[in-house]
């Protein structure tokens, strides 16, 4: 087993510019129906947003990959909250990183967020991996 | 004042019907690529069973996609024009919805074949007034178990209607 990182160390960051298509599969995959996800002129008439809408989910998930990603094998997530703080709109690129806050003898705190490049942090989230003896722990 | 009325309230009290989703390996292909996922453990069962697991296994969020089934798959009729299941959808003058907070407890991991029941319910709807007008936030709470009665992941949601 791996060590897991010391406070202060900061993920390698992972950058994320969903196209439409990604959009859609996330939607249809999940059948998230939201229109605000594959319909232009509703989003942008109805709802008075520049254009489509990067699901917040879907930024918890790059969230989640970036600590996953980076801790590995020897830790699993065992609980996380994100909010969001500013929209993500397709052709938006997301930059998404974190860093460990706090760490005992079971596991790690780490901080997770997606910013645009302009520095404008749309998903903040904090999560505690813990861990895993092995990759197929129950 | 106050966008929620008595009726808003009431609706607040309603419970919500159990929702099983029986997971198979084509529905956690799926997620995995939308997310952008390349491990072979999400696509492949045999890198699955190397790697510790029964069967071919999901990504950690993906109880995400059970309880959107529990709330959207519904007769097209059941739909708002928004896309928003009605049943979703509070009685209240603030219709456009976007996502507001989410925490997220895992217990065991979701792998093909399980069978997965999502229990819901409203914990709590409040409102603010935002710089555009008023803001109502409405939180659920989703319990996801296995076909053993093992807790999978518990989920608290806020919808922000504005």
């Amino acid at each position: 087993m791996s060590a897991l990182p010391e406070v202060g160390a900061e993920a390698p960051v992972q950058t994320r510019t969903p196209s439409a298509v990604d959009l859609f599969m996330f939607s249809a995959s999940s059948w998230l129906l939201h229109r605000i996800h594959y319909d232009t002129p509703f989003t942008t008439e109805h709802d008075g947003h520049p254009g489509l809408l990067i699901h917040g989910p879907l930024q918890g998930v790059y969230l989640v990959q970036t600590a996953e990603s980076w801790l590995g094998e020897a830790a699993r997530l065992r609980s996380i909250s994100y909010r969001h703080l500013a929209p993500a709109y397709l052709g938006d690129t997301l930059e998404c990183g974190g860093s460990v806050t706090a760490a005992d003898e079971d596991g790690v705190e780490v901080e997770l967020w997606a910013r645009k490049p302009d520095g404008t942090v749309t998903t903040t989230g904090k999560a505690r991996f813990e861990k895993s003896l092995m990759r197929g722990e129950k | 004042m106050g966008v929620i009325t008595e009726e808003a309230r009431r609706w607040a009290d309603r419970e919500y019907p159990r929702f099983e989703m029986t997971v198979t390996a084509t529905d956690i292909a799926k997620f995995a690529h939308a997310t952008g996922e390349t491990d072979p453990i999400h696509f492949d069962r045999e890198a699955a069973i190397a790697a510790g697991y029964p069967d071919v296994v999901a990504p950690t969020l993906f109880p995400y996609v059970v309880r959107m089934h529990a709330s959207a798959l519904v007769p097209p009729d059941q739909i708002e024009a928004d896309g928003s299941p009605s049943g979703d959808v509070p009685p209240l003058p603030t219709r456009r919805a976007m996502a507001g907070e989410t925490s997220v407890e895992f217990g065991q991991r979701v792998v093909a074949g399980d069978v997965i029941t999502v229990e819901k319910r409203l914990a709590r709807m409040y409102e603010k007034e935002g710089r555009s007008g008023p803001l109502v936030f409405v939180e659920m709470e989703f319990t996801f178990t296995n076909q053993r009665g093992e807790l999978v992941s518990r989920e608290n949601f806020t919808r922000i209607y504005r």
